[in-house]
C-alpha cells in the first residue's frame, strides 16, 4: 500500500474526544497528482480526518506521513511551508481586509525579507513584493475574481468568499490542497463553477487534491478515488464506480431496507 | 483621403505612429498593458498572412465570437486585410443560433475566444460543412484538446511569419487590393419575427458613417475608447474600431466583463455610449450612493443639484444663464459635480450617447445637471448604426436629434421614417426578397432604407421617433397615433404612474385612462392643503384632475392636431399584475384592460360625465371582492 508515488499516507489513525471515538484505525494513501474525495454521512469523521492531516488535531494513535514527514509530530505553523494548504467548511478569512490583501497575506510563507526591510520598501523588499503581487494576480485571473480585487471580503456574498478562500489556499502554492466542503451552501451554477476550478487547478497546476463533499453527484464526477467513512471507520475505498455499488456504502447512506 | 477600407486606414495610422504611440491597452493581472501601433501592425499582419496560408479567400466570411479584447480586434482587422468580411456573433449565442449564422453566412473560418465558445462550435462539428478551422486564443482549460479542427491564434501567426519570409510585402499588397464596396461586416439582426437577417455593410458604409458622425463630434488621436459593448452589435465596430482606424483613437479593453465600470473609471474615456437602460440604472445608482454618502457630501449634493437643474434647463431652452447662476454652478461643479463625474469615469467626457428607447426628460436633465453632455442617437444596423444625433446646445427631449450631414430622412405617406445616404447597407446576405422589401430605390436612383418606424420631423428638423409602424393605430379621422408613444409621454410627468391611450378605426379621437402616482400626487396635495384619505379619494379630487390636465395639455402640444387626447379619466385603482391587467414586467395587457373597463371607455366616447364602477379586485390573500365608486370623465 505504501508505494513510492504516495504523497500522503494515513496509517492507523485513531482520534477520540474523551470517550467519543471520532476516528478509529483509519488508513489510506493519496497518490501524487490525484483528486481524492472523503465522503460519509454526517458525523462520520470527515472533517476530523482533514484536521488530523492539516495538524489541527493530534490523533492519539497512528501516523500521517506527508512525503515522509510525520505531520502528527509537526508543529501546526510548520505544516503550510511543507506544501499543504486548506480551506474551511465555515470560511476563515480576514473579513476586514480586501481580497487582494487576503491573498497577499498568504504569501508570507514565501517572503524572505524581514519586517524592517519590508517597511522601508526598498530594493530587494520592493522587488519581492512586486513578484508576490504578480503571483497573486495570476491567481485572481485564474479564479476570475478581478471584479472583487479591492472589495472587503466580509461584504462579499458567500459563493465569492468561498472562491477567495480557495485563492488564499492557492497563494501558498501548495503541493496538496485540502478542501473542506468547497461547494457547501452553493447554488447549482456556483457548484459547477467551483468544480471547474478544482479540475483546472488539478490539471494546470498539478496539485494533489483531497476534498470532503456532501454533493455525491459532483464528488463522483470529479474525483478519481473515494474513501468512505462511517462512524469514524473506513468502510470502503475505490473508484467512484465501485463505491456507487458498494453494499456497505449504500447501507451507510440509505440505512436498512 | 485615399484610404478606402478600414485596413488601409489602419495601415496608414500604423505607419504614422509606429512604435511611439499607444494603439491598444488591455488590463491584465491588474495592470494596463500597452501595445504600440507597431505591435498592433505586426499582430494584424502575421494573423492576416496566416489566414492566407490556411486558405482564406477574398470575399469569404469569417465568424467571430468572443469578449472584447485585443485578439478580437487584431483578428477583425486581419480578416478584413485580406479582403474577407467579419460576421460578428454574440457571446451568449446558443449552438443552434451559431449554426444558423455560420451556415447562412457561408463562413469558412470561425474565431472563437475560449473554451466556452470552442465547446459550442465542437458541438456543431459536422453540421457546418463549410467551416474549415476554428481559431482560438484563450487556451485556458483547453490543454487537453486534441482536434485537427482547432488552431490557436499564435499558431496562425506562426504560419503568417513563414509566409512573410517567403513573400515579404504580401500583406501590404493584400491591403492595397481592398475596395470601398467590399463587404466589411455582416451583422445578423436579432429579428423579432422570422429568422435573423445578415446585414452587409461595406467599407464605404463604415467610413461614411464615421465621416458623417465625426464632422459633428470629432474624434482625436488623444481620445480613449473603452470597448465593452458586444462585438456582434454594430455599435462597437462603429463606435470603437472604425474611429480607432479613422482617427487613431486608443482602444482600451477591460479586464473582464464584470470589471467594465471600474475600468471605465480608470481610463476616463472621452466618449461614452450606453444603452438607455444603462443610463437609467446609473441615475438610480447615483441617487442611492448619495443617500448613503457622508452628511456633508449629501448636503452639498442636495443643495447644488437644483442649481444644476436650473443650468440644464437654461441649456435646453437655449437661454443664457445669469451671472449669479453661472457662479453658483461653478462652485457646485467644483464641489460636487466634478468629483461625481470622476467617480463615474466621466471626468474627461466630451460626448455621452444613448440609443434604443427614448430617455425620459428627467434622466436627460439629471445628467446635464451633472455636466454630462448626454445626447440621443437614432439609427439601426441597416444604416451602419446612427443616422441622427443631438447637436451640442440643441437638445430636445422628445427628439432623437437631427439628421447627420450627408444623410437625408423623410417621412412616407404612411408615416414611416426613411433614411438615405452613404450609410445605407448593401443589402441582406442571400435574401434579395427582404432587401427589395426594405430598400426603396426612387426615380433618382437614391436608395432609401425603410426603417419600419413611425415618426415625424418637426419644424427645426428634429426627428421624433414614435413607435414601430406596426404598433400604430389609425383613427376614424384618418390620423395615425401610437398608444405607447402617448403613454410614454404622459408618464414623463412625475404625477402620472401609468396610462393607457385608447383609439381605434371606429373612434374619432384619442382618450386615456390615467393612473396617478399616489406618492407624488399625495405629496403635492399635502402641500396644497388638500385633505384626502385613500387612492380612490385622491384620484377623484377636482384639483387633482386639474393638475393632471396641465400635464395632458403639455403632451398634447407635442402631438399632431388629430391625435391629441380629448378626454381622460383618472382611474380609481392601479393597474395590477395580480389581476392580470399587466405583465410582471409592467407591460399593459390592452385587451384585458379594454374589456374590464369597457364602461369607462364607452363613457369617454358618448359624452357621459361620470361612471359608476364596480370593479372586481383580488386581494393578496386570494379572496375576491368589489370596489364601488364613481369615476369622473374630464374633457380637455
Amino acid at each position: 500500500m505504501n508505494s513510492n508515488a504516495d504523497l500522503l499516507s494515513v496509517q492507523n489513525v485513531s482520534l477520540s474526544f474523551g470517550g467519543n471515538a471520532a476516528l478509529s484505525d483509519v488508513s489510506f494513501a493519496v497518490r501524487k497528482g490525484e483528486i481524492r474525495a472523503i465522503i460519509g454521512p454526517n458525523g462520520a469523521g470527515k472533517t476530523s480526518m482533514l484536521n488530523c492531516i492539516s495538524g489541527f488535531y493530534r490523533p492519539q494513535k497512528g501516523q500521517v506521513l506527508f512525503q515522509g514527514t510525520d505531520l502528527t509530530q509537526t508543529p501546526t505553523h510548520k505544516i503550510a511551508p511543507l506544501g499543504i494548504a486548506r480551506t474551511f467548511q465555515n470560511i476563515a478569512l480576514y473579513t476586514g481586509l480586501s481580497t487582494l490583501d487576503n491573498l497577499m497575506a498568504a504569501r508570507h510563507i514565501h517572503m524572505k525579507q524581514n519586517g524592517l526591510q519590508s517597511m522601508l520598501y526598498w530594493g530587494a523588499a520592493r522587488r519581492e513584493e512586486v513578484a508576490h503581487r504578480e503571483k497573486v494576480e495570476e491567481i485572481i485571473d485564474f479564479l476570475e475574481i478581478e471584479h472583487i480585487r479591492k472589495a472587503i471580503v466580509g461584504a462579499l456574498p458567500y459563493g465569492l468568499r468561498k472562491r477567495v478562500e480557495l485563492g488564499r489556499a492557492l497563494a501558498l502554492e501548495p503541493e496538496m490542497l485540502l478542501l473542506d466542503e468547497p461547494m457547501a451552501g452553493m447554488n447549482v451554477e456556483e457548484k459547477e463553477d467551483m468544480a471547474r476550478f478544482i479540475l483546472d487547478i488539478h490539471e494546470l497546476r498539478g496539485v494533489t487534491i483531497v476534498l470532503i463533499e456532501h454533493d455525491m453527484g459532483l464528488v463522483m464526477d470529479i474525483s478519481q478515488r473515494v474513501v468512505v467513512l462511517d462512524f469514524g471507520r473506513k468502510i470502503a475505498e475505490g473508484t467512484p464506480a465501485e463505491i456507487k455499488h458498494d453494499e456497505r456504502v449504500i447501507h451507510a447512506y440509505l440505512g436498512e431496507q | 483621403m485615399n484610404e478606402q477600407t478600414l485596413p488601409q486606414l489602419f495601415l496608414s495610422q500604423a505607419q504614422k505612429y509606429g512604435a511611439n504611440r499607444v494603439a491598444v491597452r488591455e488590463k491584465e493581472l491588474g495592470i494596463w498593458r500597452e501595445f504600440s501601433w507597431q505591435d498592433s501592425y505586426e499582430q494584424v499582419k502575421f494573423f492576416a498572412l496566416g489566414m492566407i496560408a490556411l486558405g482564406l479567400q477574398r470575399g469569404d466570411h469569417v465568424c467571430s465570437i468572443g469578449d472584447n479584447d485585443r485578439e478580437y480586434l487584431w483578428g477583425f482587422l486581419g480578416v478584413q486585410a485580406v479582403g474577407a468580411a467579419v460576421v460578428g456573433m454574440y457571446t451568449d449565442a446558443i449552438p443552434s443560433e451559431m449554426e444558423y449564422v455560420i451556415n447562412h453566412s457561408d463562413a469558412t473560418f470561425a474565431l472563437a475566444q475560449d473554451q466556452e465558445q470552442v465547446d459550442k462550435l465542437l458541438e456543431l462539428k459536422g453540421k457546418t460543412p463549410k467551416l474549415k478551422k476554428v481559431i482560438y486564443w484563450d487556451d485556458r482549460g483547453m490543454w487537453g484538446y486534441d482536434d485537427e479542427w482547432l488552431i490557436s491564434f499564435a499558431e496562425v501567426q506562426a504560419l503568417g511569419r513563414e509566409l512573410d519570409k517567403k513573400e515579404p510585402g504580401r500583406f501590404e499588397t493584400e491591403v492595397a487590393l481592398g475596395q470601398a464596396e467590399d463587404t466589411a461586416l455582416v451583422c445578423y439582426t436579432s429579428g423579432t419575427t422570422g429568422l435573423p437577417k445578415g446585414v452587409m455593410l461595406t467599407h464605404h458604409n463604415l467610413l461614411s458613417a464615421a465621416q458623417c458622425a465625426f464632422s459633428i463630434d470629432p474624434r482625436y488621436e488623444t481620445d480613449n475608447h473603452v470597448s465593452f459593448m458586444p462585438m456582434g452589435w454594430i455599435a462597437e465596430p462603429a463606435f470603437g474600431i472604425v474611429p480607432h482606424c479613422y482617427a487613431g483613437m486608443v482602444m482600451n479593453f477591460p479586464e473582464e466583463p464584470e470589471t467594465v465600470r471600474e475600468n471605465i473609471r480608470e481610463i476616463a474615456p472621452d466618449n461614452l455610449f450606453y444603452s438607455a437602460r444603462l443610463w437609467e440604472n446609473l441615475v438610480g445608482m447615483v441617487q442611492v450612493r448619495m443617500k448613503d454618502a457622508a452628511w456633508l457630501n449629501r448636503k452639498l449634493y442636495d443643495w447644488f443639484l437644483p442649481i444644476g437643474y436650473q443650468m440644464a434647463d437654461k441649456k435646453f431652452s437655449k437661454e443664457k444663464p445669469g451671472i449669479g447662476l453661472q457662479a453658483a454652478y461653478k462652485v457646485g461643479d467644483w464641489l460636487v459635480f466634478r468629483p461625481l463625474r470622476g467617480q463615474l469615469g466621466m471626468s474627461r467626457l466630451r460626448g455621452a450617447y444613448t440609443a434604443g428607447a427614448t430617455l425620459s426628460p428627467d434622466h436627460l436633465r439629471f445628467f446635464h445637471a451633472l455636466g454630462i453632455n448626454l445626447k440621443q442617437i437614432y439609427g439601426s444596423t441597416e444604416v451602419t448604426g446612427g443616422a441622427t444625433q443631438h447637436r451640442d446646445g440643441d437638445i430636445k427631449f422628445a427628439s432623437v436629434g437631427v439628421a447627420n450631414p450627408d444623410i437625408e430622412i423623410r417621412v412616407s405617406d404612411e408615416g414611416e421614417l426613411q433614411i438615405s445616404g452613404p450609410i445605407v447597407m448593401k443589402g441582406y446576405y442571400k435574401n434579395a426578397e427582404a432587401t427589395a422589401k426594405d430598400i426603396l430605390v426612387d426615380e433618382d436612383g437614391r436608395r432609401w432604407f425603410k426603417t419600419g418606424d413611425a415618426g415625424y420631423i418637426d419644424e427645426d428638423g428634429h426627428v421624433i421617433f414614435q413607435d414601430r409602424l406596426k404598433n400604430m393605430i389609425r383613427l376614424a379621422n384618418g390620423e395615425v397615433f401610437s398608444p405607447q408613444f402617448v403613454e410614454g409621454r404622459l408618464k414623463f410627468s412625475p404625477y402620472i404612474r401609468d396610462a393607457m391611450a385608447i383609439g381605434s378605426t371606429d373612434r374619432d379621437y384619442v382618450t386615456a385612462m390615467i393612473i396617478i402616482d399616489f406618492e407624488n400626487v399625495g405629496h403635492w396635495a399635502e402641500k396644497q392643503r388638500i385633505g384626502y384619505t385613500t387612492f380612490v379619494d385622491l384620484s377623484q379630487k377636482p384639483q387633482v384632475y386639474e393638475l393632471i390636465q396641465t400635464a395632458v395639455d403639455e403632451v398634447n402640444k407635442t402631438l399632431p392636431e388629430g391625435a391629441r387626447i380629448r378626454r381622460f379619466v383618472l382611474m380609481h385603482k392601479e393597474f395590477d399584475a395580480d389581476e392580470a391587467e399587466m405583465t410582471r414586467s409592467r407591460k399593459l395587457r390592452r385587451d384585458v384592460l379594454a374589456d374590464r373597463y369597457c364602461e369607462i371607455v364607452e363613457a369617454m366616447y358618448n359624452g357621459r360625465e361620470a361612471v359608476q364602477v364596480r370593479a372586481p379586485v383580488k386581494y393578496q390573500d386570494g379572496s375576491e371582492g368589489f370596489v364601488e365608486t364613481q369615476v369622473r370623465v374630464m374633457g380637455v
